[in-house]
């Protein structure tokens, strides 16, 4: 499968690291799925996700990294947020995603070997 | 194109026979006719072309995960017997599996699950994907009943068939997916609301730019006489998103009738969801009116909340602690807030879609919202949010928006 540009995956320490555009929304939340699912087999459980270009992200995005971070416990892994934007932490903390998916300031943080708890 | 497949012989197709038989497949006149009527006369074309004595599409189901024969030549019987191959197993499913071409010199029942075609006498056999946005969507292959050995020439022209039917199946599901979802969700969102006491309601649903996403509201009272108000977000679009707001329709309502805690229901809604629908996600505002239409109990999974105005003050969203979205999964109850409604106060109720802008801030959105909501009649208003935050764009998402005023006792009419 042709991978996505607008999703670059990275592998960093093992980890696969999925990069998010500016906008995630209705109109590219397949292509982050499709990525999301593609990198998971990458890795050894763990998956970031770096949202920190990421200004806007709805309810499709959302579904997209729902879908993923259930994948990741199914499978006694984990899927790690990486949060900038104003924006996306409002719509993360109104669904209440940030209670149940662990969110970091930056990359090196989310890659830090402690399970996020 | 050919992955996986070795070319022992030289092609000895000629160029002109070549170009030829590419013209027969991608001849224009096949765009006139309708998708089941192109794949029947595709498959007529194949078979004369290609010399073969079988050609079949089996198309994707994807929640079964199963291919169903859907159009055949010289094999009738698939399509009438409806066979069903599982993604892989068997010869389709393997094709379908990955997603590459398979060529099969021998044909009985340790290479092909279909008795159909072994029963047939089918010596050789060979299949090529159905792709359309990088996703499998069915198989097409050919067969012959006496020994064939197929080339890479053969294997080019027959993916080049698929791709040509793929894409007239895709818009032949595209166009069917949008008049049953728009039906669906018509007879989802309530035509006329109730005439419930005490109250005025209005509402608006537009549905985004293409296909149709899962925003609903619902009205309803309860034997009680509370009037309970209900607006949804599910993720998704298309029909998938409408069948799943369907359910979620039908189980709150039940809900509501078990109990008249709004928490309660909501929670029990979630088990339902994370149960029968583990893939689906959404947003639901439920809140519950008192007989005496002075408070309500509203709980939040996910969802905004409401905007209420009441006579005198300037509109401000409600201060009610949010809960978790429905189906992401988690044991904590969601709070519920009590709300007091003044006498001639509005609530505003809406999806995401009316206040969300790209490059700005929610909360920008939500206070240009609180400009706009002012007491005045529930129709008025909702042209009035409508009018300055929509305007005469089609909306990149859902909108849907209700308007509930409780009457004062000069109402006219109340």
């Amino acid at each position: 499968m042709v991978p996505d540009a607008a999703f670059p995956v990275e592998i960093v320490s093992g980890v696969p690291v999925v990069t998010t555009p500016e906008q995630v929304d209705i109109t590219n939340a397949d292509g982050l799925r499709a990525a999301l699912l593609e990198s998971a087999g990458l890795g050894h459980g763990r998956l970031v996700v770096d949202m920190g270009r990421t200004e806007f992200c709805d309810t499709a995005g959302l579904h997209a990294l729902v879908a993923a971070h259930k994948r990741a416990l199914a499978e006694g892994g984990e899927l790690r947020l990486v949060v900038a934007g104003a924006a996306v932490q409002r719509i993360f903390a109104i669904t209440g995603l940030d209670r149940v998916i662990p969110s970091f300031t930056s990359v090196q943080e989310a890659l830090k070997q402690t399970p996020a708890s | 194109m050919v992955g996986g497949i070795k070319v022992t012989a030289i092609d000895p197709v000629p160029i002109e026979a070549r170009l030829r038989d590419i013209q027969s497949i991608t001849d224009a006149a096949l765009s006139r006719l309708d998708e089941l009527g192109l794949l029947a006369e595709l498959l007529d074309r194949i078979r004369e072309i290609m010399r073969v004595d079988t050609a079949a599409v089996l198309l994707l189901d994807a929640s079964s995960g199963q291919l169903i024969a859907t159009a055949a030549v010289g094999l009738e019987e698939e399509v009438r017997q409806g066979v069903r191959i599982p993604v892989g197993r068997g010869f389709a499913g393997r094709i379908a599996a990955e997603r590459r071409p398979v060529i099969l010199d021998h044909v009985d029942h340790t290479t092909v699950l279909n008795p159909i075609l072994w029963a047939k006498g089918i010596n050789s056999m060979m299949g090529v994907p159905m792709m359309t946005r990088g996703k499998v969507i069915g198989v097409l292959h050919v067969g012959s009943l006496t020994h064939r050995r197929f080339t890479s020439y053969d294997t080019e022209l027959l993916q080049l068939a698929a791709d040509r039917a793929a894409t007239a199946v895709q818009s032949m599901i595209d166009q069917a997916d949008r008049v049953s979802s728009t039906a669906l969700q018509l007879s989802l969102v309530p035509a006329a609301l109730p005439e419930v006491a005490g109250m005025e309601m209005a509402a608006r649903y537009v549905p985004g730019r293409g296909v149709l996403g899962g925003d609903w509201y619902d009205v309803f009272t309860l034997p009680s006489g509370e009037l309970c108000v209900v607006m949804g977000d599910v993720a998704g679009s298309g029909l998938a998103a409408a069948v799943i707001m369907g359910r979620m329709r039908s189980a709150l309502r039940a809900y509501a009738l078990e109990t008249s805690d709004p928490g309660e229901v909501l929670d029990r809604l979630d088990r339902k969801m994370r149960h029968f629908e583990p893939d689906a996600l959404a947003t639901v505002l439920y809140a519950v009116i008192d007989t005496a239409r002075e408070q309500m109990r509203i709980c939040l999974a996910g969802h905004f909340a409401p905007v209420i105005a009441a006579p005198g003050l300037p509109a401000e969203p409600v201060r009610a602690a949010t809960g978790l979205m429905i189906g992401i999964g988690d044991a904590s109850r969601r709070p519920v807030t009590t709300v007091r409604i003044p006498p001639g106060a509005l609530v505003c109720l809406y999806t995401d879609g009316l206040i969300e802008r790209p490059g700005e801030l929610i909360d920008d959105g939500l206070a240009r919202l609180c400009r706009l909501v002012t007491v005045q009649p529930t129709e008025a208003a909702c042209a009035a949010v409508m009018t300055a935050l929509i305007g005469s764009e089609p909306a990149r998402d859902d909108v849907a928006l209700l308007m509930i005023r409780r009457r004062t006792e000069d109402d006219d009419g109340a």
